[in-house]
């Protein structure tokens, strides 16, 4: 008898009652995330850039807001400028990143093991917890996320989620990546003494740039079922997020 | 496994003896209470979650084989190796297995309770390969050739100056000062050739998650994606209890687990580990192997300790443990401290090594209190004690004491007589209020005072007060 049916065994011998059938147990666990408004914190600000900013800010995460994608090299460069960096980068192989002007900065697509500043591509944000989503890709590697000292993200406004439900949602049924990862602030630690460092062993400085309108927003899917009083939930004029090629939905 | 030669009494008591552990903890636990306390504070639906959580617990437990064979079929399609152990050795020897056959000289290791609860540190060196722990705590006891002293913090046992002196010895080159900051940039420096040059990553896992097949890992240091991405082969050890049916029960769990921990709202990295590299992929192991380890687990399904299977180790309770705060994690001697170790150290090292365990709690019922999936800690304790009374594992002397005291309980007169004799005679050791000394009691007092009873028993001042009770009301009613 094998270790799997060992351990099949033992669990199939300690229930009582027969299993009941796949459909009725899918029930129950889909029942078990039901009324998700009831269990989970409120976004405090229902303009969702705001509270991914706010969320993002008190954990060391620091922003700058640009109209488009075209105003990214220069960001990048007053970024590196202000941090007394050389104007060196390794960029994520997107095309939306390679497309752009780079003729101030020396940039490559190979992450050294010391690498200073990288710049990446976020594919969602989560307001809830300030988090920016990345996947693993034929044009993301995941090392570009974690070997610099300096991460640089670039964020679309109308790309934020309000929930870590809604980024559940959105992959439900998708093809899953090899690395699905939720970055919530640059790397820490407080194992020596309890004090908080920063740069563990990932990026020491996190920085996001955020492309879109300021102040824009979106209807959150929680405010549209229970309002939260005294919040103006503002709706996104544009609807441009409902057909974005960035967002793999 | 694992369990120490000496006794539970002799470590712990060698422990108190020691004041700079005491500060030690205290800077750990303390702060980690009140980071709790303020997230809970902040999240007014946490009690709701809490039961929420507890529910999506209990459901998984209740069709475990079905999300077991679940996950085993969707980590198979995304590319994964699905390996099952019944115990500690099974699970040592298809780790060896597959790090031999691969030729491993290197391995890098992102921190796991379940990696050290089946000995794996001991198995690779066994086996002759380099074992690289990358979490800096880990790094710390690694260097210092202890175990984890807390399921959160391995190293909190530990002052920056003791680090010091490791990195110094160990770092190359060593680090420029012994503040933390420093330190931690000398690890980074230390660490990020072993990434880079491993052969084979092993990591633990959170959660496993069914509908998908991913595995995930939190951590706030990036040391969990460094270790998985660089190497050939990435190896997965999870305990069977870790399923949850989706990517949304996972979010509803993290919730709980990080707020109880560390007390932030979400770890820096929370990542799902979903196969292997896919083809075209910029980078990835060529291979992903899950060891799902059983270990005592099913024995737990069917017996009173199943609740304990909804722990997801967030370490609250000993954080919030008196007896934990007093003497560490290491007095406690199995790979898991506080409460929750109190609990599963009987079922993984066998009552009759670990039966000390269960009497070090005072049932002040904290750790039950801040239990995110509201594990009755103390009743499952009571459930190891009453066990070891009826297999007789109880020395004489106690087994002596406690029918003498039921002898008396059981005769009312001969009780009042016995705390009428003793409340009075302990007024005699007490000084200011207090007793710092009792003859042939030296252990209720080495290490705190009693406060000097008042000198009648309760019966007595009950009686007293009804007296006085009576006579103040009929006073009343005659005016």
């Amino acid at each position: 008898m094998s270790a799997r049916d060992r351990i099949l065994a033992a669990i199939r011998a300690a229930r009582p009652a027969p299993l009941p059938p796949a459909e009725a147990i899918a029930a129950e666990a889909a029942a078990l995330l039901d009324a998700p408004e009831s269990v989970r914190p409120w976004p405090v600000e229902a303009v969702l850039a705001a509270e991914f900013v706010r969320k993002a800010s008190a954990l060391g995460t620091s922003f700058d807001h640009l109209p488009d994608r075209a105003a990214i090299p220069l960001a990048v460069k007053r970024y590196l400028d202000t941090h007394g960096l050389p104007p060196a980068l390794a960029l994520q192989p997107a095309p939306a990143l390679a497309a752009l002007d780079w003729t101030d900065i020396d940039t490559h697509d190979v992450v050294a093991p010391d690498q200073t500043a990288a710049l990446g591509l976020a594919l969602w944000g989560i307001a809830e917890t300030g988090s920016l989503v990345i996947h693993s890709g034929a044009d993301a590697p995941i090392l570009l996320s974690f070997l610099p000292l300096h991460h640089i993200v670039v964020l679309e406004e109308r790309s934020l989620l309000p929930h870590l439900e809604d980024y559940a949602a959105r992959m439900a049924g998708q093809p899953q990546p090899r690395n699905a990862i939720l970055i919530t602030g640059p790397s820490g630690t407080t194992d020596i003494e309890g004090s908080y460092v920063r740069g563990a062993h990932g990026p020491g400085f996190l920085h996001v740039l955020m492309i879109g309108g300021c102040g824009r927003s979106r209807p959150s899917s929680a405010s549209r079922t229970i309002p939260r009083p005294g919040c103006p939930v503002i709706a996104d004029p544009t609807g441009a997020h409902e057909h974005d090629p960035a967002i793999p939905d | 496994m694992n369990a120490p030669q000496q006794g539970f009494k002799e470590r712990a008591d060698a422990e108190l003896k020691n004041a700079v552990l005491k500060i030690a903890i205290d800077r750990t636990t303390g702060n980690a209470e009140r980071k709790r306390a303020v997230a809970v504070a902040a999240f007014p639906e946490f009690q709701a979650a809490r039961a929420r959580g507890r529910a999506i617990k209990d459901h998984v437990i209740a069709h475990l084989d079905h999300y077991l064979e679940m996950f085993e079929r969707n980590a198979t399609a995304a590319g994964a190796t699905v390996h099952w152990a019944s115990d500690d050795a099974e699970a040592r020897a298809i780790i060896t297995r597959i790090c031999l056959e691969a030729d491993a000289k290197l391995v890098t290791r992102a921190k796991s309770m379940l990696g050290e609860e089946i000995g794996l540190p001991h198995a690779l060196a066994d086996a002759g390969i380099e074992r690289v722990e990358t979490d800096l705590a880990e790094h710390i006891i690694q260097l210092a050739g202890e175990r984890p002293s807390h399921i959160v913090w391995p190293a909190m046992h530990r002052t920056r100056e003791q680090v010091a002196i490791l990195f110094k010895e160990a770092h190359h080159p060593p680090p420029a000062a012994d503040d933390p900051a420093t330190m931690v940039q000398s690890a980074r420096r230390e660490l990020r050739a072993k990434f880079l040059g491993a052969d084979v990553g092993i990591s633990g896992a959170n959660f496993l998650v069914a509908d998908t097949g991913a595995t995930c890992t939190v951590t706030n240091e990036g040391n969990a994606e460094l270790t998985t991405t660089p190497p050939r082969i990435h190896i997965v050890t999870a305990g069977i209890e870790k399923l949850v049916p989706s990517t949304a029960h996972a979010f509803a769990l993290l919730r709980l687990l990080v707020r109880s921990a560390t007390g932030g709202e979400m770890t820096q990295y929370t990542t799902f580990h979903c196969g292997p590299k896919r083809p075209g992929d910029a980078d990835g192991p060529e291979e992903m192997h899950i060891v799902l380890v059983d270990n005592g687990r099913t024995r737990m399904l069917a017996d009173e300790f199943r609740p304990m299977l909804r722990c997801i180790r967030c370490g609250a309770c000993m954080n919030h443990c008196v007896v934990y705060r007093q003497i560490g994690g290491h007095a406690y001697g199995g790979t898991y401290p506080g409460p929750m170790g109190a609990v599963l150290t009987p079922v993984l090292d066998g009552l009759a090594q670990s039966r000390d365990l269960p009497h070090a709690c005072t049932m002040n019922g904290r750790c039950a209190e801040v239990c995110p999936v509201e594990i009755p800690l103390p009743t499952l304790l009571r459930a190891w004690r009453t066990r070891s009374w009826r297999e007789r594992l109880e020395p004489r002397s106690v087994r002596a004491a406690l029918g003498l005291w039921a002898m008396v309980a059981r005769r009312p007169w001969l009780y009042r007589l016995g705390s009428r004799i003793g409340v009075r005679a302990l007024r005699l050791f007490g000084r200011r209020g207090w007793i710092g000394s009792l003859p042939l009691a030296g252990g209720w007092t080495a290490y705190r005072d009693l406060p000097r009873p008042s000198g009648r028993t309760f019966m007595e001042q009950y009686r007293a007060g009804q007296a006085g009770w009576a006579g103040q009301t009929g006073r009343e009613a005659r005016k």
